[in-house]
């Protein structure tokens, strides 16, 4: 008890002399000033000179959340050629043979569906862009490349004859289109958008042509493979209708502006 | 993982940051980071190290000749801003795709979400600060690592350990003194999401009374051993077009 009385006593006695500091210097010189008369400034001071403090070259805001509501599908690029299979298991059926590149010298993309961890490692359910069309199968993860998403997913209506884009659900484009004649119907089921063309400078394509996973059942020995495609015309004045080899035809104003809301990944649904 | 310590950077007063190299080691006890890096590349690994060498801006080798233009920076701070950039695309584009992918636990998935709107935030910032300096994000393959627990829980203690501690070996390296304030800003937010993923995975949060600073040399080397970095589909081509029409 004596040790804490002292020390009550110290601490008390300092208190008195930071306020008689702090009056001395305020009253005792004949200024008031806030600045140099306080004891914590004196403090300061005796410590040294604090640098002016520096305004940070940025603020870093909010955080950025990924949205709530975003739909999203999944790609990979094919970065070695392989062999998918029914399952998802290396001794399952074999499917379908994928390169790495498209017949039109792009990076060979696969729609991804989901995956499954293995004792032989992971294995990737994809979308196939071959025939027959609507196919899925199996490979390994390590046969894909990195992941890329997209926010968007094409309907074509073959009965309506129109392209509806959506982003995040909600409609962002919608135009007439021209599809398949009766003798090479455009496909139905599910796909996605593979690749973009441009700069060739043939007007029966328009100015941008996407390749599809979708394959005319009809057309297997064109050129490629038969491939279907989202391009534009220069027969504009057919659209809607039933016109096309199979592909999905747009007007060019139409396809232009699709082609700066729709990247390449994008899922496709032809009905 | 078997870790070569390499040769002290160029004025490095604190030497080569064994911590770091001991870090990565005791989290990657089976080998996971190894094996990642051995399965997710397929391309040259010479050519690969160069590329991500110089996305990454390492040292002011790759980032001198026209860094004069950036208002009130350096060509040593763009340098070292542009590294910061692309550490934080990395490490944002690992996040959000774990998030996006869904596939972990729901204690680490929290923990994703949260860091991961901070990295994009740092993105954003340094980005702005760098203006036309900036540098795009490269392209990234994360193999398994966003859905599988493990892997992505000693890639994430891996990545935060060593940003908390490149930050520091940073710091008395920038000219400007307003970088520097902004730059403490993001160290201390690293140093939290490092010290809650060891939390979260058992480890100790605080291991030692001082922190010892990691090199972007070192840094640079962990992200080529994972072969995160990879190259960019290429989506798009010029050239007559094959489809059925």
């Amino acid at each position: 008890m004596p040790k804490r009385r002292t020390a009550l006593a110290l601490g008390a006695g300092l208190a008195l002399l930071v306020v008689a500091t702090g009056l001395r210097s305020t009253v005792g010189d004949g200024r008031s000033g806030s600045s140099g008369g306080s004891a914590l400034t004196a403090l300061s001071t005796a410590a040294g000179r604090v640098p002016h403090p520096e305004h940070p070259a940025f603020v870093v805001g909010r955080p950025v959340r990924l949205r709530k509501h975003e739909t999203r599908a999944r790609f990979a690029p094919v970065t070695r050629a392989v062999t998918a299979r029914s399952s998802p298991s290396p001794t399952a059926v074999p499917v379908a043979d994928l390169a790495t590149e498209t017949p039109e010298g792009t990076t060979n993309i696969v729609l991804v569906l989901g995956e499954v961890t293995k004792p032989s490692g992971q294995q990737v359910h994809i979308r196939l862009p071959v025939l027959p069309n609507d196919r899925t199968a199996w490979v390994p993860r390590r046969a894909l490349g990195g992941y890329g998403f997209v926010h968007t997913r094409l309907v074509v209506d073959r009965e309506r004859f129109t392209a509806t884009l959506f982003r995040d659900g909600r409609t962002v484009f919608r135009a007439a289109v021209g599809v398949g004649r009766a003798e090479s119907p455009t496909p139905t089921g599910r796909f996605y958008i593979r690749e973009e063309l441009t700069g060739f400078g043939n007007p029966f394509y328009g100015p941008i042509a996407y390749g599809t996973s979708a394959r005319s059942e009809v057309l297997t020995d064109w050129p490629g493979g038969g491939i279907v495609g989202v391009h534009g015309t220069n027969e504009p004045e057919l659209i809607p209708g039933r016109i096309s080899h199979g592909c999905i035809r747009l007007r060019n104003p139409d396809i232009l502006r699709l082609s700066r809301l729709m990247p390449v990944g994008t899922p496709l649904t032809i009905r | 993982m078997k870790t070569k310590t390499p040769a002290s950077t160029t004025g490095d007063r604190f030497g080569p940051c064994e911590d770091a190299v001991r870090t990565i080691a005791e989290i990657d006890v089976d080998g996971v980071l190894q094996e990642t890096a051995a399965t997710a590349f397929t391309g040259n690994r010479a050519a690969f190290l160069r590329r991500s060498l110089a996305a990454a801006g390492a040292g002011a080798l790759f980032a001198a000749a026209d860094a004069d233009a950036v208002t009130a920076t350096t060509k040593n701070d763009v340098a070292i801003l542009r590294f910061d950039l692309a550490l934080e695309y990395l490490q944002a584009g690992l996040y959000t795709e774990a998030e996006r992918l869904g596939a972990l636990t729901s204690k680490t998935l929290a923990w994703a979400r949260v860091v991961g709107a901070h990295e994009r935030a740092h993105v954003h910032a340094i980005k702005d600060l760098l203006g036309r300096k900036t540098v795009p994000s490269p392209g990234f393959n994360y193999g398994r690592v966003t859905s599988d627990e493990q892997a992505f829980i000693k890639t994430a203690v891996a990545f935060e350990d060593l940003t908390a501690a490149l930050l520091k070996w940073q710091a008395p390296r920038l000219d400007s003194r307003s970088i520097l304030a902004a730059v403490v800003t993001l160290h201390s937010v690293e140093t939290r999401h490092a010290a809650w993923i060891r939390h979260i995975v058992g480890l100790k949060p605080a291991t030692t009374a001082f922190d010892k600073p990691a090199s972007q040399q070192k840094m640079a080397q962990l992200i080529a051993s994972t072969h995160f970095v990879a190259s960019k589909p290429k989506m798009s081509n010029r050239g007559q077009p094959r489809l059925t029409g």
